[in-house]
């Protein structure tokens, strides 16, 4: 029954994937037909109006919003494992204003100096800057037991990141302020190809050793005393799930800005459909769910009121929070 | 003497501050040792100290006949189970599911359960009579259910010696005695040696073995049989217990019992 669940799932995600990527080609400032979309796929035309537009506009920012939303909806999952609490995300806990903190600073000595900042670079700004405000987090919920107080304790600390980031940004060159705040509101449309073989190197690693990690998962689900009980070395284990979910948070943030609310809502909804929080299945159906989602949003997002494009971040708030808000009432209730 | 488990003058406690010094206790085969002592004595800090969810801070832990940090961690979740007090709401998760991870130290890199493992959970549940509970939530269940529902997890993984704290704490007396039961037969036909501490005198000595008192003060006061341990003079005054207060609830509740019947 649970497992007939679970494959109706897998089948779900697939079948939407693939419509969603089919309609990202398709709609847009210049909408084609279904017929030129697939003839330019297969012939791998580069150089028409519309293989330009398929393969050096479209082509990346689908590949980024699949890829960068699995990341994130992943690095939720590995959060809310850790912090057994399934209200848990990288945008909530301050996680990923923190990545963009550090990221803007890069960002803006680079530009003041005429640099440029290779993909890598980004990524391990980011990543610090996850990882300081996880440090951050990780001290405050060893001095406080309530989890609801731990999250607004990371909606605050996000704040903060938040407004220094908007104080740099104030003050830099007016050259720069474009380009950072397209990039600080999250959007899928800045990712090049270059950036897009790295963050797949980075992303499909991370996702990878996560999985690879789902045993001890499963246990730590009952406990960390139960997961001692039965052997994992509970030291090395918090240490990586803290650094998996770093990683994968950070590199979304060092190259779409700040997305909120997809770590939470996309593991609550797959739960539901599947019936199950075990590891084995989450991590590769919250990928699926994740690139699904943000696909979806971003497809709403430049689309809706095109030409204005609207920030990746409003849409997916305007999707994930109220199933948040469901999954809370929800909770409550039982 | 054969033991499983065994400890020689161990110091007990969190970072540096000791809670329980110098205590000695040994588990035979098949054998039920119950802790008892007031609140706060340090019971469940001498048994995560031995179950390896606390640093000893001095003395040593015997498992068989060699040093537990001989052992590997997983070589060690071959040999002991845990049942905790630990609580917290396992998401979506089955009873089977639960019973499953006891097989986890057995289990390769995915955690995926072969037909032998699937075939010692079934059979695991059906002796434990849990059989019924496989697909239900593991949250949903009464406490009575879930304590069995976590013993059937600790036989899975077929130890030689089980940690137990205060196991019967929360359920009613048909409920404890259900499952004292149970743990009775289980750990005696398994050869599985018990630690466990207990509340309720009056069951710890209908079960145990052997009791050991841990006073209030972090000592292991005595050691022995319950014929041995529990007499109105130790025990009222390992519990600080007024004079005459002892007999007033235990002998009156039985004299009440047996007017009546």
């Amino acid at each position: 029954m649970r497992n007939s669940r679970i494959k109706a799932c897998y089948a779900l995600l697939g079948v939407l994937l693939l419509v969603l990527i089919l309609l990202n080609i398709l709609i847009g400032s210049s909408s084609m037909t279904m017929g030129d979309a697939l003839k330019i796929l297969f012939s791998h035309d580069t150089v028409s109006k519309y293989g330009k537009i398929v393969w050096d506009i479209r082509m990346p920012r689908i590949l980024a919003a699949a890829l960068l939303g699995g990341a994130l909806s992943v690095s939720g999952f590995l959060l809310q494992t850790f912090f057994a609490n399934p209200i848990a995300g990288p945008y909530i806990l301050g996680i990923s204003s923190g990545a963009k903190l550090v990221v803007a600073c890069v960002m803006i000595f680079a530009l003041s100096h005429g640099m440029m900042v290779h993909s890598l670079v980004m990524i391990i700004a980011a990543f610090a800057g996850s990882l300081a405000v996880t440090g951050v987090i990780l001290l405050i919920s060893g001095k406080v037991r309530s989890m609801a107080v731990l999250i607004v304790c990371g909606v605050m600390v996000g704040y903060i990141c938040s407004a220094v980031t908007e104080f740099l940004v104030t003050f830099a060159d007016d050259s720069n302020i474009v380009n950072l705040h397209n990039w600080s509101m999250g959007s899928f449309s800045a990712v090049s190809w270059d950036n897009i073989s790295v963050i797949a190197l980075v992303v499909l690693i991370a996702v990878i050793v996560s999985f690879l990690l789902s045993k001890p998962m499963n246990a730590f689900q009952m406990g960390e005393q139960y997961a001692v009980s039965v052997g994992v070395d509970i030291r090395s284990f918090r240490i990586g799930l803290i650094t998996l979910s770093s990683i994968l948070s950070a590199t979304v943030t060092a190259f779409a800005g700040p997305i909120s609310f997809v770590g939470i809502a996309v593991p609550h909804i797959i739960r539901s459909i599947t019936d199950t929080s075990k590891p084995v299945v989450m991590i590769p159906q919250c990928f699926l769910g994740g690139s699904v989602f943000c696909l979806f949003c971003d497809l709403l997002a430049r689309s809706l009121f095109a030409p204005t494009e609207m920030s990746i971040s409003s849409m997916t708030a305007v999707f994930g929070a109220p199933v948040v808000i469901a999954m809370l009432i929800g909770r409550k209730k039982r | 003497m054969r033991s499983v488990i065994r400890a020689e003058r161990l110091d007990s406690g969190y970072g540096h501050k000791v809670i329980v010094a110098g205590a000695e206790l040994l588990v035979q085969p098949g054998e039920i040792v119950t802790l008892i002592g007031p609140n706060g004595a340090g019971k469940s800090t001498v048994l995560k100290t031995i179950a390896g969810q606390l640093e000893p801070i001095a003395g040593t832990i015997y498992i068989g006949d060699a040093e537990r940090s001989a052992y590997s961690l997983t070589d060690i979740a071959k040999k002991q189970a845990v049942m905790l007090t630990e609580r917290k709401p396992a998401e979506k998760m089955t009873c089977e599911e639960v019973v499953s991870l006891g097989r986890y130290p057995y289990t390769g890199r995915l955690g995926i359960l072969s037909e032998n493992d699937k075939k010692i959970v079934r059979d695991t549940m059906e002796l434990v009579h849990v059989t019924e509970l496989a697909d239900r939530n593991y949250d949903h269940i009464s406490d009575g259910q879930r304590q069995r529902v976590l013993l059937a997890r600790a036989i899975c993984q077929e130890p030689e010696i089980m940690i137990l704290d205060e196991p019967t704490s929360y359920l009613d007396i048909r409920h404890k005695l259900e499952f004292l039961d149970l743990l009775r037969s289980l750990t005696q036909e398994k050869e599985i040696g018990v630690i466990m501490s207990m509340h309720e005198l009056e069951l710890a000595h209908l079960i145990a073995d052997k009791v050991i008192c841990v006073s209030a003060d972090g000592k292991v006061v005595k050691t022995g049989s319950p014929e041995e341990v529990f007499t109105d003079e130790l025990i009222s005054s390992l519990y600080s217990l007024g004079d005459g207060r002892l007999r007033e609830v235990y002998s009156g509740f039985v004299k009440s019992i047996e007017k009546n019947g």
